[in-house]
């Protein structure tokens, strides 16, 4: 993983992000195979500079906001005086100022959950492992994750995050991998996995007529106003001077790439998910 | 990092989980209920034992032993029976009240008429002549019944002495052994043995449920991700330890206060009780024993508890650590009251009553140098117990690996990365 980046690991359920992170972190060991985390062949010898997000979210519930952060801290090796100032920075950067001395479970599910995210990064961490994070969030507190994240990265940390909601990666990703079936079926940028999928383009006829079907690729559907195709490897231009020498015109025309969500359905395919499947079943 | 780095990081992480656990359990209202529990269960014992006294002595007030004898008999048999009673003392089961009574035409049936007297219970009632007397005891005056003998004997000896006073006078001097006596070496022992399994068995049990707080509020993943779970495991023990020791620091100080108010004499008494090895080093030994027992049972009980997920779970293990507990205390005290045989090497050896066996031994024998031997064998299976429990969480809780447990799996040693 390229550092300083925010990285992505895209999949469906059952796919293997969870068992990934955790054992790149060492918290289960690998069957098989072996993993570097910070240049490290063993994880704990890292750990202080790791943050970790489980997709678990827990604290415990008698413990003050800022104790909270402080302990989780300390446990990365921070003392816990500098973990408590941090800790009040931290809550009131966030807007979480007033539950500075606020008790875990007096705390809404989405407050509780920055708190932890807080002191996942409080001991300021190379490395940002989050786990789903966006799950359970309303989306202000959406917003507030995907700016601490962004601060994050910004700070200098490199962040590693699961997640199936393809608008977060879109979003957020610079890098991001895709896994299914407990293999990695891409590794690239955002605009990589949009890349693997031809452009489309949606045509709207001057004058439309019968013979307009003939002049476009074999996959063109007809749309509500016009006609949907796939642009073809060489571009549309030869199509398009075909259908203005033919009277058809255009009245309309824009081409768009497909989103990562059509790209994730297209890497991830059919296959992979029938490899999902195998797996849950062997785990069974 | 280096090897010095990666023990530095260790012992803080331990320390960490360790302060986290003290402070949530110590800093809680309940504490003060579980601090102060022996003084409710004290409570709960002297009320109980009030209540006995006071049915014992209600009862005492209406038993009597009768003398069927002629009236000068029975002035001697009184006399005699006032001195007798000076021999007992505070606990000591005295004889029921002597009553006289002169006899009739039938003291035989006189005597059996007594043992049915409905307005008071007379436990033995003598008749005939004092050298041929008959004696008719109840179901519980056996002893009464002796005591008759012994007062007609007396009466009788005085008569032939020609006087019932005292013909010896004893100068009565009380001396202290320098050294403890070998049924006080042995009284010490089982005493050592039975606090430091009255201790374990209050203390160390509340390890069982340590990590169901972790695993019910999720936040093992984030411990795990972060500290070995070795560590997860000795910082949580660690932590209850403490709290172990604060509960025995509390009430060791109020006992310790208790002994300065003692009755000289009672003190005297508890002199000839005392270790083999000598009060300094015996006192240093309990010490380490009891945190040896607390942190060998603890790490059990941890690792068994750590695989329940239920509180039901939980309470259902109480039972059978109970059982262990109480199969390691009895392992002991054979070791204490039989030191130097087979079962005794047993127990000082078999790791979990080791801890108890050496504290007998270091009351029995004057040795310090197997006491050394036996802190270190016993922190070897402290280090070898949290592994294990550690692992079997790993695999069994946190799914590590295959999922299924083996044994073959548990000693596995990682493969190197």
């Amino acid at each position: 993983m390229p550092k300083g980046l925010i990285y992505g690991v895209l999949g469906p359920n059952g796919a293997g992000k969870t068992t990934t992170l955790r054992m790149l972190l060492g918290i289960i060991e690998p069957d098989a195979g072996h993993r570097t985390l910070l240049g490290h062949d063993s994880p704990r010898e890292a750990s202080d500079r790791v943050g970790y997000l489980p997709e678990e979210r827990g604290l415990y519930p008698a413990m003050k906001a800022r104790d909270a952060i402080a302990f989780l801290g300390a446990l990365r090796g921070l003392d816990l005086k500098t973990g408590r100032k941090r800790a009040v920075a931290l809550l009131e950067a966030a807007g979480l100022g007033h539950a500075v001395d606020t008790k875990i479970r007096k705390l809404s599910k989405g407050m509780a959950q920055l708190v932890q995210l807080l002191g996942s990064v409080v001991h300021q961490p190379d490395l940002l492992v989050l786990d789903e994070p966006f799950s359970g969030l309303d989306p202000v507190n959406q917003e507030r994750l995907e700016a601490l994240i962004i601060a994050e990265r910004d700070r200098g940390a490199t962040i590693l995050f699961s997640t199936h909601v393809m608008a977060h990666a879109e979003r957020l990703c610079d890098r991001l991998a895709i896994i299914a079936g407990g293999k990695r079926r891409f590794e690239g940028t955002v605009a990589e996995a949009r890349g693997t999928l031809p452009m489309r383009a949606h045509y709207v006829p001057h004058h439309d007529g019968e013979g307009v079907a003939a002049l476009l690729p074999a996959d063109a559907v007809r749309a509500a106003d016009g006609w949907t195709f796939t642009v073809p490897d060489n571009g549309a231009e030869d199509i398009l001077k075909a259908l203005i020498a033919a009277g058809f015109g255009i009245s309309g025309l824009s081409i768009e790439r497909p989103g990562l969500h059509d790209a994730f359905v297209r890497i991830v395919g059919a296959e992979a998910l029938d490899d999902d499947a195998r797996t849950l079943e062997h785990a069974a | 990092m280096t090897r010095t780095g990666n023990t530095r990081r260790l012992i803080r992480q331990t320390l960490t989980i360790a302060r986290r656990d003290f402070i949530a359990t110590v800093f809680t209202p309940t504490f003060l209920i579980f601090l102060f529990a022996p003084l409710i269960m004290g409570s709960f014992g002297a009320i109980g034992g009030l209540g006995a006294a006071t049915v014992a002595s209600g009862s005492d007030g209406k038993t009597r032993i009768v003398a069927i004898v002629p009236a000068a008999e029975g002035a001697a048999m009184k006399t005699i029976d006032a001195r007798l009673r000076q021999i007992f003392r505070g606990r000591d089961e005295r004889p029921p009240e002597l009553v006289t009574q002169a006899p009739d035409a039938d003291p035989a049936a006189r005597a059996r008429a007594e043992l049915q007297a409905k307005d008071y219970d007379v436990a033995a009632v003598l008749y005939g002549p004092l050298e041929t007397p008959t004696i008719l005891y109840g179901a519980q005056g056996y002893r009464t019944a002796d005591y008759l003998a012994e007062l007609a004997e007396q009466t009788l000896r005085a008569d032939v002495t020609g006087g019932v006073g005292a013909l010896s006078r004893a100068t009565k001097t009380s001396v202290v052994r320098a050294k403890a006596s070998i049924g006080g070496k042995n009284q010490a022992a089982f005493f050592t043995v039975f606090g430091i399994f009255f201790l374990t068995l209050l203390l160390a049990g509340q390890a069982v449920g340590t990590m169901a707080e972790e695993r019910s509020n999720k936040v093992i993943e984030v411990l795990a991700a972060a500290v070995p779970l070795e560590s997860v495991f000795l910082g949580k023990l660690l932590g209850m330890f403490g709290v172990a020791v604060l509960f025995v620091a509390f009430w060791g100080t109020l006992v310790s206060q208790v002994t300065t108010l003692m009755p000289a004499g009672m003190a005297a008494g508890l002199a000839n009780i005392g270790p083999a090895i000598g009060m300094p080093a015996f006192t240093v030994l309990f010490f380490a024993y009891f945190t040896m027992a607390y942190l060998l049972l603890g790490a059990v009980f941890l690792s068994v508890g750590a695989q329940a997920s239920t509180m039901r779970e939980i309470q259902m293990l109480s039972l059978p650590i109970t059982i262990v507990q109480v199969a390691m205390f009895g392992l002991a005290s054979v070791a204490a009251s039989r030191p130097g045989t087979p079962v005794a090497t047993f127990a000082e050896w078999f790791p979990f009553s080791s801890p108890f066996a050496m504290a007998a031994r270091a009351a029995n024998r004057p040795e310090l140098w197997p006491h050394l031997l036996a802190l270190v064998w016993q922190m070897v299976w402290v280090g070898i117990t949290i592994t294990l429990g550690a692992r079997a969480f790993r695999r069994g809780v946190l799914q590590s690996g295959s999922g299924r447990m083996n044994l073959r799996a548990l000693f596995r040693r990682r493969a190197p990365a």
